[in-house]
């Protein structure tokens, strides 16, 4: 399997990478050599065998419920948002004019 | 008399236990050798000397008063940048998380404060803990402390260059396929990877989870079971860790009985330099001075395990690292649309491969595709892991070289990422297996260092590291 610059591009759209034209054609040709060494898999029988899931001996599930943390460390969560608006965390819209 | 920050933890707890020294001037002997060596090996990203005097202090206090908290009291150590610790800066070697503090403890931390530790630093990495040689850190390389012109090895290449030269009596790494082990070897010094499940990663940022295991790095195998039995253990927050027994140190007076295998695919591969080849089968052959029974044996896959080991571990990185968006912490590169800010804020936070990394798992995962690579990755890992369940019904314990190669120059494979990727041969099976394996540190005649790792079953550390202190007693480093 090769990927062109343009399948390239589709992925980094998908991983909202803006990876510029220069780093772009350098991670295409870096596929070059990565991909066609990890289809060695591709040639392994793999019939009849199930994917490897978990390790047996895991704790399995928790209860997923809210938590109370004490005022140091949510000042600590507060303090890392990238912009604040009192104790909110301000981020661009979220609805967009959609491009043409 | 040896230097306080040359000791041993084993031989530090025997002094401070009888009062010849005291925790504030083993910190501060260990806090000496930073300042004089640090500025040329960037092993560590920060240093918390108030700290840790602070903490040393207080340990004193505690043994004066009869009132220790655990075998650690008192022992300075080092972490690396990708484990929690509360009030303090975490970057996991990225510009994205540059001035970000860690909200809370990580498991394995509050575990090593609860048992008295004194932590020195946070130790320099590859960026996410992607690489082999520490210079993927955004924050600029490591340096080997035998060869400045050399890598010490990643991606806890801070942590092995803290504990080789002698800035710390033990640190802590994480590995998801190599990441403790190579840079143990290349640095001469003991590196574990615990069983998956054995240690929590709650507060370990993630590379791939399913991959990743927190273990110590130090001199010697002894002291490697003494962080192991502290930071082990079930935890609620991480829900893969084991309900098993817990890890003990079981210390033998031979090998008498102990079959060990030579995987004949290891040992015959391509690539592996001469003098590693040379420097691991004379610690073969010291086994079997111990009394250990060596046979040559077939693992079937081992090949493949690199493969299968770039194509998952890519696709939970490109999961992982999604929560990098600019959005509740980390860099924001605000920009018209959001979609914009989303891109902008990864391709400047990230580096180049990390960037190569999430790429790949977006395309191993993405519609058409995740057949033929994911999905097919994953069945070759029950192949992988089946070849080493037969493989342990015929033997106690598998060895190979730990690296193919020694430390090699700065520069050497940055631009080749395959050829950088080839340095994890022998030890992704093991993480893709979730087993346990450690590198001891080898003699090569003077020069740079070899490991060779010793690989068990499911959860039996205690054999493997049993194993590595006959070695070490062999050739007489303890």
């Amino acid at each position: 399997m090769k990927l062109d610059k343009e399948q390239v591009a589709h992925l980094a759209k998908l991983a909202r990478l803006d990876l510029g034209e220069e780093k772009l054609e350098a991670v295409t040709k870096d596929f070059d050599s990565i991909l066609p060494y990890v289809e060695r898999i591709q040639a392994i029988d793999t019939s009849g065998v199930e994917p490897f899931a978990m390790p047996s001996k895991a704790r399995g599930w928790r209860q997923d419920r809210a938590m109370e943390v004490d005022d140091y460390t949510r000042e600590l969560i507060l303090s890392n948002f990238p912009e604040r608006s009192g104790d909110l965390l301000a981020a661009p819209g979220v609805f967009e004019t959609p491009k043409k | 008399m040896m230097l306080l920050n040359e000791l041993t933890i084993a031989e530090a707890r025997r002094l401070l236990d009888s009062g010849e020294i005291t925790a504030r001037a083993l910190t501060q002997a260990c806090l000496d050798q930073i300042r004089s060596l640090d500025g040329a090996l960037h092993a560590f990203l920060e240093v918390y000397e108030e700290d840790a005097l602070q903490e040393a202090d207080r340990s004193d206090a505690r043994r004066q008063a009869g009132q220790m908290a655990g075998v650690l009291d008192g022992i300075p150590l080092a972490i690396k940048d990708n484990m929690l610790s509360q009030g303090k800066a975490c970057t996991s070697g990225s510009k994205i998380l540059q001035g970000h503090v860690s909200a809370y403890d990580s498991t394995v931390v509050a575990k090593l404060k609860a048992a008295g530790a004194v932590i020195l630093g946070r130790t320099n990495m590859d960026e996410f803990a992607m690489g082999s040689s520490t210079e993927r850190s955004a924050y600029g390389p490591t340096r080997h402390p035998r060869d400045p012109e050399r890598v010490p090895g990643g991606s806890s290449g801070g942590s092995a260059v803290a504990v080789a030269a002698n800035m710390c009596l033990g640190a802590l790494g994480s590995d998801t396929g190599g990441s403790i082990r190579q840079p143990a070897a290349f640095c001469g010094v003991v590196g574990l990877k615990p069983t998956y499940g054995r240690v929590s990663r709650y507060g370990l940022m993630a590379m791939a989870s399913s991959l990743d295991q927190i273990g110590p790095m130090t001199k010697t195998a002894e002291d490697a079971a003494m962080i192991l039995h502290v930071i082990q253990g079930q935890d609620a927050n991480d829900q893969t860790t084991g309900e098993v027994e817990l890890f003990n140190p079981k210390w033998t007076e031979s090998l008498k009985g102990v079959r060990i295998g030579l995987p004949k695919q290891a040992w015959g591969m391509d690539g592996v330099q001469e003098a590693v080849r040379d420097a691991t089968l004379d610690a073969v052959n010291q086994l079997k001075n111990k009394g250990a029974e060596i046979v040559e044996i077939d693992l079937p896959y081992a090949d493949e395990a690199l493969a299968v080991y770039y194509v998952l571990m890519p696709c939970e990185v490109s999961a992982n690292l999604s929560r990098f968006d600019g959005m509740r912490y980390g860099l924001r590169q605000q920009a018209p649309s959001l979609f914009e800010t989303y891109a902008a804020s990864r391709a400047q936070g990230l580096g180049d491969e990390v960037m190569r990394r999430i790429l790949l798992g977006t395309f191993a995962l993405s519609s058409g595709y995740i057949d033929a690579y994911y999905v097919q990755a994953k069945k070759v890992q029950t192949l992988i892991r089946r070849g080493y369940e037969e493989a342990f019904k015929s033997v106690d314990l598998i060895v190979t070289p730990t690296a193919p190669t020694t430390a090699f120059k700065l520069g050497e494979k940055t631009n080749d990422p395959l050829a950088m990727y080839l340095e994890d041969i022998f030890t992704v099976s093991i993480n893709v297996a979730g087993l346990p394996a450690v590198s001891v540190p080898c003699d090569n005649n003077g020069g740079m260092p070899v490991g060779l790792q010793i690989i068990g079953p499911w959860f039996d550390e205690k054999s493997v590291l049993n194993a590595a202190r006959h070695y070490e007693l062999a050739a007489q480093k303890i």
